[in-house]
């Protein structure tokens, strides 16, 4: 037991010196990571949504995906599985990124826009927080998706050779490939270091199951802080590399405050709301979309199907205009936000067995 | 006493688990799937009898995947729902 809190926190601590060095080699600030971003920008890629600035195959999510899966394969625990109610899965997954889309980050990088002092993203923890006690109190009331079967390996291969297949786009760039010019799309680590990073990432997200929902949810649930204790690492590696990146370069790493912080926007009500549908529908789902990553990588057709809504709710979130910017929240946005709300609280009651006592 | 932990499919697996053993007068503890049993992350429910299992009317809901022995810091596989 100590040495799997061992394990995590030293998995925290150089998983946020990567995200912290990934900014240093290109990527946006404050944005190492983030699976909600990165898959957008993938999805961008593919053409998907038309939002010219947000467009870029990004090689960390290839990484984390065979990062996983090769972590999995060596320890013998690549299981192809599925069935777990897949359609209802994708809907969540849908709002989920909604939800992110108008904090303008995933839970990790909630975690290093605290890293990087950008303060709006505090009301974003406080709604996340608030998200993952709205579906812990679901699964007290007996919420459950049925459980999985297993399946043919090659499902459970299928995702993972997707990613070798978006690799070979990246490196090939055809001419259907979109690539953003400017804006966070266009900034980004060179493709070797990116998939480097994403495949270590990966593998020890694998190995300790880092997963932000379920940190707060196993805290609340059993009082058991230890994958909590991850976020935590990365949180303090992240923020200690930020402020040595700053004095050893001259450009500020850590910026503290709420006005002017890169790709984020300062309404304190919608960060928090944005992120109470993401950590709700997150903890309803299983999991963080990192962590939803990694399943898929581990041969889990249900996260595979998860990941896949993820990347049509942004192309969504951005073709009807629901992302939000750095000027702020959407109307459209705030309406698809209560009704993601709305959604995953009636999946959450209809998937509930207590639900007629 | 012997030890046992069974793991499930479903958080909610685990809490019918946990009550049918408390009906049966067994101790047990909710707690998240240790790392070396599981790359899940999921609820297990350790529980300790004197009892063999198959001497016990535990009821096998469907949420249940596997429960194993605990022997010292290895597992031994006692049962393991079909595919």
């Amino acid at each position: 037991m100590k040495n799997e809190k061992k394990a995590i926190v030293a998995a925290g601590l150089v998983i946020g010196v990567i995200s912290a060095l990934l900014v240093f080699f290109g990527n946006p600030v404050n944005m190492g990571f983030c699976i909600a971003c990165f898959l957008r920008d993938t999805a961008g890629a593919l053409g998907f949504h038309s939002a010219p600035v947000v467009q870029y195959i990004r090689p960390e999510i290839i990484g984390l995906v065979l990062g996983a899966c090769i972590m999995a394969m060596v320890s013998g625990e690549f299981k192809a599985r599925g069935g777990s109610a897949p359609v209802t899965r994708f809907i969540l997954a849908v709002f989920a990124m909604i939800g992110c889309l108008m904090f303008l980050g995933c839970p990790f990088r909630m975690i290093l826009r605290l890293a990087g002092g950008d303060g709006n993203a505090i009301f974003g923890f406080v709604g996340f927080a608030l998200g993952i006690f709205a579906g812990v109190f679901f699964l007290k009331r007996g919420y459950t998706l049925k459980r999985s079967y297993k399946m043919p390996a090659l499902e459970g291969q299928l995702f993972p050779v997707l990613q070798i297949v978006f690799l070979i786009l990246l490196v090939a760039a055809p001419a259907f490939i979109h690539f953003s010019t400017e804006g966070p799309g266009s900034l980004h680590a060179s493709v070797w270091i990116a998939l480097a990073a994403g495949l270590i990432v990966g593998g020890l997200a694998q190995k300790t199951r880092l997963c932000m929902v379920g940190g707060i949810r196993d805290a609340v649930l059993f009082r058991e802080w230890k994958l909590l204790m991850g976020f935590v690492a990365i949180f303090a590696s992240a923020l200690a590399m930020n402020l040595i990146l700053g004095a050893v370069t001259g450009t500020p790493f850590f910026n503290p405050g709420f006005a002017g912080q890169p790709v984020a926007h300062t309404d304190g009500l919608w960060n928090a709301l944005g992120m109470f549908l993401a950590g709700f529908g997150c903890v309803l789902l299983g999991g963080c979309p990192l962590r939803q990553l990694v399943l898929s990588g581990e041969g889990n057709t249900d996260s595979a199907v998860t990941v896949i809504g993820l990347m049509v709710g942004a192309a969504v979130a951005h073709n009807f205009g629901l992302a939000s910017s750095g000027e702020g929240p959407t109307s459209n946005g705030k309406i698809a936000v209560i009704i993601g709300i709305v959604v995953v609280t009636v999946i959450a009651f209809m998937n509930s067995r207590k639900k007629s006592d | 006493m012997t030890e046992y932990i069974a793991t499930f499919y479903s958080h909610y697996g685990a809490v019918c688990f946990k009550k049918n053993c408390e009906k049966l007068g067994i101790g047990t503890k909710i707690m998240p799937v240790p790392r070396n049993l599981s790359s899940s992350c999921g609820t297990c429910v350790r529980f300790w009898m004197e009892q063999k299992l198959s001497e016990v009317s535990l009821e096998l809901n469907e949420e249940l995947e596997q429960i194993v022995q605990v022997d010292g810091g290895s597992y031994l596989e006692i049962y393991r729902s079909e595919e």
